[in-house]
């Protein structure tokens, strides 16, 4: 290692981790869900606005941390909290990247054995996928900051070109009538769309490994609303080649989108393997993000750096994952988790914030008097 | 002195002055040796015994026969016998006598020895305890030729040869450049070699330098046969498929890399010069690309990543839509498929691993005999075989088109190492493929990129300049801009003067 600062991200690294980390599963069902909170077809207002919100979350993180350069969460935390009550709040941020990760791998799994390996046994799906997220990672955040650098580029092109062909299909009829029931239902929703874009949590981590923190606030801004835009495409096509009634009923709305249209001509007359492709490399990078955030916070709640954490994780998230006996009670897995985190990273941000600003200032006075 | 010597003559380091026993040591060092010539002659008609010992095979016998021998074996006349009291016997024969440029003289016997052997002529003159060492070497070296493995459509033909020096003296003959360093290092313990790395040294990061330097001083081996070994012993990980170190025949590959602050390793006795780093990007492509005009250049480079996804993926997709997901593809194809393979005994991956495996025999053959009768292999092999195979409906004939793309692709690959990596991985996609089918493809092509991006040359990330993803870099990754506008090395090696163009 001689020309790049070991453990040390560049600014496009940071936007590709937080985006990456935000498209996951959710853009498979957010569809839905935000439709089934909504119920017109302003849907996608309350995504605009989750994103929105999600932004200004980000920012309150950013700020946190930025009052601690080079630390991460889990360093800070104590320093600020105290030794308990710091160790506990790093425990539960540890065991929500861990509910993440398993969550991610559980989706991934029904998904792929509903429409790809439907009699592949799912320990032959997980496996394999652990492994390579413990070798990935074996590489420290430098791998895993190239790795989504590669996986970003591909996405995107691939999604738009999904998405973009199902133009002809869509019936502007169906995202009618605009604000026909009002901004009451919106407002609701945003509850349930927020869900999916809660990701700027781990700017509590990032931030410590950037190479330039100060820029933070904007990249944040950049990584946020750059999977607010695919999400908000997303929306709007299904919702307009489905419509909110059609949206309802189905488990994987998007996967829906790109199965009911057909394009002759081409070599693929069909779409959905291809967004299953890059889908599971969304997966995989969501998944590696959360591993790897779980992992840091226990190397540094131990004080040690070790490999072994590397190891045990992943089978502690296999473990997790296959907890939930159907794919409603994965469903609501996630729902707890989006609950819980909307909680978390709204309050306690905010209040460590104060809390630090609040440290700060008597610390003067007292130095000063 | 003499008295030490005489007692233990072997563990003398030094000549002793006297003719007849310094025959006796070095004839009991270099004695056995058929190919050590000892050649007795009086200075100049006078009683001075002179001895003149070289190795048949690699002196010049002309430059000894008619420059040598001839001036030290003419008679004295008058001047000469003032001269020689004057100077001495050694400064005489050097600087009156001898019409040869380099001369060296030294005391040491070990030195005398090894000097002999690797082709210098050693004079020893009775009474002198210094031997003089003449440098008349005759290179065995073919000419120069076009490179055979990497031949461009446009470009200079010239290629490296076995010699370093020829090799030394073509890179610097390529332009004037006063910065341009060739620094030797021996290798080797038991058989020594020189090895020379040349850099720019305006340019280099000394960093980079010296992390080259000290990786090659590590190297502790008794005998370095070609560049390879080097290149395996100087490598970040040993473990990985890929090439982290980039082997040419082409000196203007050579030239470009040290101009963009890279280094050059060159061995004596190897006609392929290292380049490192390298990243992964420079595989693919070929001085053809500058050559060229930007717009071919930036599609040919293109078209040879697709050649290398094809010739990674091409049978695993196959396998992976024949076994798995029939339904993924058009209902026409999948018909025509399905109708090809009717009758075929083997599932697709069997079919494929039997076709993959006799098109890398058939390459491996083909490769090693000589050119008329590899391409009558050829012929053979792939027409008649396949053909065969198609009509005995052992194989479909959609396997033999997707195999016969693969191994094509494969060749379209400028760099025959990097070449083989993508092969050999195909089998390990193909595995995959035939276990979880696409889900295999995409965790194959996840861990590929896994290990890309934990790999490094040097300490340079293989997969710059994509990743890290620096915008300035751009210009020579996927699109090769015109070259007024590169006006910039690529910054992932940080050289000294950044700028190419002012």
């Amino acid at each position: 290692m001689f020309t790049l600062k070991k453990n040390k991200i560049t600014n496009v690294q940071t936007v590709v981790i937080i985006t990456n980390y935000i498209l996951a599963a959710g853009i498979l069902t957010l569809p839905r869900t935000s439709v089934e909170a909504v119920k017109t077809p302003d849907a996608w207002i309350s995504v605009l606005l989750g994103g929105v919100i999600s932004i200004l979350l980000g920012i309150i993180m950013v700020k946190l941390s930025q009052r601690f350069p080079e630390k991460t969460f889990y360093q800070y935390c104590p320093e600020l909290l105290g030794k308990v009550f710091g160790t506990l709040l790093s425990c539960f941020l540890i065991v929500y990247f861990l509910t993440i990760a398993a969550f991610e791998l559980r989706v991934l799994v029904e998904v792929t054995s509903y429409l790809l390996l439907e009699e592949t046994p799912r320990w032959a799906i997980t496996i394999p996928f652990l492994w390579i997220g413990v070798y990935l990672l074996a590489g420290g955040i430098n791998s895993l900051a190239r790795m989504f650098e590669i996986i970003f580029p591909i996405t995107v092109f691939f999604f738009l070109l999904i998405i973009m062909m199902s133009f002809k299909i869509i019936e502007p009829d169906n995202l009618r009538p605009f604000l026909g029931a009002g901004i009451l239902p919106i407002m609701k929703g945003v509850k349930s769309t927020i869900i999916s874009f809660i990701g700027a949590e781990i700017m509590l981590l990032l931030v410590a490994f950037m190479e330039e923190p100060k820029k933070a606030v904007k990249l944040v801004m950049l990584g946020v609303a750059i999977p607010t835009i695919f999400a908000l495409i997303t929306v709007v096509m299904v919702i307009g080649a489905l419509s909110v009634n059609g949206v309802f009923h189905q488990t994987w709305p998007t996967l829906e989108l790109i199965r009911s249209y057909e394009i002759e001509g081409l070599i693929f007359e069909r779409f959905e393997s291809f967004l299953l492709v890059i889908w599971t490399m969304q997966i995989f990078s969501t998944f590696c993000i959360t591993y790897f955030s779980s992992a840091l916070g226990l190397n540094q709640l131990l004080k040690r750096e070790s490999r072994l954490v590397l190891l045990v994780l992943p089978a502690i998230i296999y473990i997790i994952s296959s907890i939930p006996k159907s794919i409603f009670e994965v469903f609501k897995l996630g729902d707890y988790i989006g609950k819980i985190s909307i909680v978390f990273f709204t309050v306690i941000p905010l209040f460590l914030l104060l809390l630090a600003k609040w440290k700060v200032s008597s610390n003067d006075q007292s130095s000063s008097s | 002195m003499r008295r030490d010597g005489k007692k233990t003559p072997s563990s003398n380091p030094n000549f002793i002055g006297v003719l007849e026993l310094d025959k006796a040591l070095l004839q009991e060092r270099l004695g056995k040796n058929s190919d050590v010539l000892f050649r007795e002659f009086k200075l100049k008609k006078s009683n001075v015994s002179c001895l003149l010992i070289f190795l048949n095979g690699l002196c010049n016998r002309k430059t000894i026969d008619k420059d040598i021998l001839p001036v030290l074996l003419e008679p004295f006349d008058l001047d000469d016998l003032e001269l020689l009291k004057l100077t001495g016997k050694i400064d005489f024969i050097k600087k009156y006598l001898l019409p040869i440029s380099e001369i060296k003289d030294t005391n040491s016997i070990e030195n005398v020895t090894s000097k002999i052997l690797t082709g210098d002529a050693a004079l020893l003159i009775d009474g002198c305890e210094n031997a003089l060492l003449l440098g008349i070497k005759e290179e065995k070296t073919r000419s120069i030729e076009e490179p055979p493995s990497e031949s461009v459509v446009r470009g200079p033909r010239l290629g490296f040869t076995e010699s370093l020096s020829v090799n030394m003296g073509i890179l610097r003959n390529s332009a004037e450049n006063k910065d341009l360093i060739m620094l030797e290092l021996p290798v080797g313990k038991r058989a020594k070699k020189s090895l020379v790395i040349s850099y720019l040294n305006e340019i280099v990061n000394p960093r980079l330098l010296e992390e080259i330097k000290r990786r090659i001083n590590k190297i502790d081996i008794d005998y370095v046969a070609d560049s390879g070994y080097v290149e395996q012993l100087v490598e970040d990980n040993f473990l990985s498929p890929f090439p982290q170190v980039q082997s040419t025949e082409r000196p203007d590959r050579v030239m470009a890399a040290l101009m963009e602050g890279r280094v050059a390793i060159l061995l004596d006795g190897s006609p392929f010069a290292l380049i490192a780093p390298v990243t992964f990007s420079m595989l693919l492509q070929s001085p053809d690309d500058y050559y060229e005009r930007w717009i071919p250049g930036t599609l040919v480079r293109n078209l040879r990543l697709m050649a290398a996804i094809i010739s990674l993926l091409g049978p695993s997709l196959y396998i992976s839509f024949i076994s798995f997901h029939p339904g993924l593809i058009p209902t026409k194809l999948a018909m025509s498929i399905a109708g090809s393979r009717e009758g075929v005994p083997f599932p697709a991956f069997i079919e494929a691993l039997m076709m993959e495996i006799s098109i890398e025999i058939l390459r491996e053959a083909g490769l090693r005999l000589p050119k008329p009768i590899g391409q009558a292999i050829g012929i053979v092999g792939g027409l008649i075989i396949g053909e065969a195979a198609v009509r005995a409906g052992i194989v479909s004939s959609i396997m033999i088109i997707v195999v016969a793309l693969t191994a094509i692709s494969s060749f379209a690959i400028p760099q025959y190492n990097a070449g083989i990596a993508l092969r050999y991985l195909r089998f390990v996609s193909m595995i995959f493929a035939a276990t979880l089918g696409l889900y295999g493809v995409t965790l194959f092509f996840l861990l590929l990129c896994s290990h890309l991006v934990r790999l490094e040359s040097f300490g340079v990330p293989y997969t710059s300049p994509a990743v890290p993803f620096r915008f300035k870099d751009m210009k020579d990754f996927l699109i090769r801009a015109p070259i007024a506008m590169m006006q910039r090395r690529p910054s992932i090696l940080e050289t000294k003067d950044p700028k190419r163009k002012k």
